[in-house]
């Protein structure tokens, strides 16, 4: 190839300035963007006290949560049961201040529903699609326009990327030094990948919520293996919806093992007062009897029980 | 033979499956046997809710079968052993079987001294998932997220 | 026989009516509760080093009282008791600000087991002499009063000496120790190994009585077991009655470890029991 004799510097600028220059659109473009999702994903904060248990759970775990505390209210007040055959069927009236979700998994158990098909039901799916637009409403949920939104800035990350790369091209053809170069376009990569992949499924104010939610609701934490029998079906709910599935399985496990409920991850720990870091399945009760200390009590009392 | 030699004998009949000292009523200390397994299958149960709800109605059985002979290192050591003896003789349950992995795969337990927490990452398969533990909070990926 | 000095009266211990085991299963029950003003929690489910549970304090932020309940002392056993032990409830009675600590009349391992459980101990001088000295180890570093619980058994022992009266009675004194009172387990002994539990009632110093114990139980293979985890039989709750018809107790707990029923139920329990002990009702 016949070396073209060219201006000492490619493109008539010289490579630290294109660097600098390069380097200050990544970090313009990058605070630009986090900026852009930090004002997206925001929402507008709610008063904990006013999101039922089906409500928390969506903004917790999506449609699934939200399906498995519908249907674990709905058994804890006996109006759905689980057949032989691993379908759900009535067992009892819907309860009068049932949601409309309630309202379509009752009627879903009335057809004889496996409980993993709950979501393809149209009854249901359009319930939960109801559920997911009054949060959208309530800025709780980030609509799916926000989450496009989300991705414009990182589409302009890429296309400094390009242009990167057309310098890089024409760096190397002239021989110049590339490396400072090479590593700021794997830098901008990186971050617009992230930036583009990651786009979340929760607003902070429905974060914060949960989290006020969590922490007034210790005692219905996993791991203090609550009581879901005297707290009622309401609470149980709640425990569901912030919890995890797991909560299903400590409160019915017979139900939550005929239902396939997943056993999952405990979702988050309480912040004071819960042993352990979230382990699934029910946690080791009382605290300190936990993991060590051969011998011990074995958690909550032991005092003269039994007779023997 | 001095006291505390036979409270140790009392003690060793209860839960080593000794035999009952002399003078004592076999039928009595036997119904506080089996009411200590009682007592002790429900603490065990406590702390390994999954492996009892998935051993259903036979836990009660089982454990005391287990247990008869064994006396007590403390209800999470009991229900540990218990789950490992089982999960060698055949696969447990899939939800008992996750709630050991997810215990193995947090605290380093052999057999003989108390478990203590791992201090390096962990990663554990159970059937299609897999427990990992990084630093003190432990995952379960692959499953289905309830 | 050695001349016995007049034995001192027991100390001063407060009222507080009604009361509930506390349980982290049920800590939101227990929480939810009007009026309540004293709890119980087993000594060996705290840390010593560490904060007090969230609810506890908030307990005792409310002005509840909070009694550390000790299991595994051992106090009964042949062996003196365990300094680890004996330190462990102290620290605990300090961090809850505790009025006092309960403890049992009963040994829970030797020869190296763990019995896992409360075991009785022969109605022996031997034996009373031992508990006597362990009680007498564990106030050296209380700086509260101790109360001490006869257990349920369903055995006696061979070579008992003493009958279940004069055992309680003679412990009691010569350790100056309190009673903490088990109408469940009294309930519980008469029915399976005999005796009048009236006739107790009448021989025992109930004026040493700190607080009350009530639990539930069941029939099993002719037997009746105190499992704590059942409703409260109509028998005991007379029993209650019977024991407040003499010396009504400042203090009445209700004890309760697992299969808990709706709060409904656990509200109707505490009622009852205050209705049979005189005190108002704290639901």
């Amino acid at each position: 190839m016949m070396v073209i004799a060219a201006a000492d510097d490619t493109w008539g600028i010289s490579g630290p300035a294109f660097l600098a220059f390069y380097f200050a659109a990544v970090c313009v473009l990058l605070l630009a963007a986090v900026a852009h999702r930090a004002y997206l994903f925001a929402g507008r904060s709610r008063r904990p006290e006013e999101l039922g248990p089906q409500q928390v759970a969506y903004l917790n775990g999506g449609e699934r949560l939200a399906l498995y505390t519908s249907l674990g209210g709905l058994r804890g007040a006996g109006a759905v049961t689980v057949s032989p055959d691993r379908t759900l069927a009535v067992s009892g009236t819907l309860p009068e201040d049932g949601t409309p979700l309630d309202r379509a998994v009752y009627g879903a158990a009335g057809n004889g529903v496996r409980p993993g098909a709950l979501a393809s039901e149209p009854s249901v799916a359009a319930a939960l699609t109801r559920l997911r637009e009054g949060l959208e409403r309530a800025r709780l949920v980030p609509t799916a326009a926000h989450r496009r939104q989300a991705r414009y800035l990182p589409l302009l990350m890429f296309a400094l990327d390009g242009l990167g790369l057309l310098r890089l091209a024409a760096g190397l053809a002239n021989d110049k030094p590339v490396v400072g170069l090479i590593f700021l376009i794997i830098l901008n990569s990186v971050l617009a990948v992230v930036l583009f992949a990651v786009v979340p499924r929760h607003t902070r104010a429905a974060r914060a919520a949960i989290r006020t939610l969590r922490n007034r609701n210790p005692h219905l934490s996993p791991a203090v293996n609550p009581a879901y029998q005297t707290y009622g079906p309401v609470a149980a709910a709640m425990g569901v919806a912030l919890f995890g599935g797991a909560v299903l399985w400590a409160f019915d496990p017979a139900f939550a093992e005929e239902a396939e409920v997943p056993t999952g991850m405990v979702y988050g720990s309480v912040a004071a007062g819960g042993s352990g870091g979230g382990s699934s399945g029910g946690g080791c009760g009382a605290g300190s009897s936990c993991g060590g200390g051969g011998g011990g009590c074995g958690g909550g009392g032991c005092g003269g029980g039994c007779g023997g | 033979m001095s006291y505390a030699s036979r409270q140790a004998e009392l003690v060793a009949a209860l839960v080593a499956g000794a035999a009952v000292p002399e003078g004592f009523d076999d039928r009595l200390v036997g119904a506080a046997r089996q009411a200590l397994l009682r007592k002790r299958a429900g603490d065990v149960a406590r702390h390994w809710p999954l492996l009892a709800a998935g051993l259903g109605p036979d836990w009660g059985g089982t454990f005391a079968e287990w247990a008869a002979r064994r006396p007590t290192g403390g209800s999470l050591r009991d229900g540990w052993d218990l789950a490992r003896s089982l999960a060698a003789r055949g696969p447990l349950p899939v939800p008992a079987a996750r709630e050991l992995a997810l215990r193995e795969v947090r605290w380093r337990y052999d057999g003989n001294r108390p478990p203590r927490p791992r201090r390096l990452p962990a990663v554990r398969r159970v059937g299609r998932a897999y427990a990992v533990q990084v630093a003190g909070r432990v995952w379960l990926l692959g499953a289905d997220r309830g | 026989m050695a001349e016995r000095t007049e034995p001192r009266p027991p100390a001063e211990v407060p009222g507080y009516g009604v009361g509930i085991g506390w349980r982290p299963e049920i800590s939101g029950f227990v929480a939810d509760l009007p009026g309540i003003r004293f709890v119980e929690v087993v000594a060996e489910t705290l840390t010593a080093e560490g904060p007090v549970p969230a609810p506890l304090a908030e307990l005792r932020g409310r002005g509840v009282a909070v009694v550390p309940h000790g299991v595994r002392l051992s106090l009964g056993g042949a062996d003196p008791v365990e300094p680890e032990r004996v330190a462990h409830l102290a620290r605990v009675a300090e961090a809850l600000d505790a009025p006092l600590v309960s403890e049992h009349i009963a040994f829970v391992r030797a020869g190296g087991l763990e019995a896992g459980h409360l075991l009785p101990i022969p109605r022996t001088r031997e034996a009373v002499d031992a508990v006597v000295a362990n009680v007498g180890r564990t106030r050296a570093a209380l700086g509260v009063p101790i109360a001490l619980e006869p257990i349920a058994a369903l055995f006696d022992w061979p070579d008992d000496e003493l009958d279940e009266a004069q055992f309680l009675t003679e412990i009691l004194e010569r350790s100056e120790a309190l009673l903490l009172l088990d109408v469940a387990n009294v309930f519980a002994n008469a029915r399976n190994r005999g005796g009048d539990p009236l006739d107790l009632l009448d021989r025992l110093p109930l004026e040493r009585i700190a607080y009350v114990h009530v639990a539930g139980g069941a029939e099993h293979g002719g037997l009746y077991h105190d499992t704590h985890t059942d409703p409260v039989p109509p028998a005991v709750l007379d029993l209650l009655g019977e024991l407040s018809a003499r010396h009504r107790p400042p203090s009445v707990l209700l004890e309760r470890d697992g299969h808990y029923p709706p709060a409904a139920a656990l509200r109707a329990e505490l009622d009852a029991i205050a209705t049979a002990a005189g005190h108002p009702s704290i639901t």
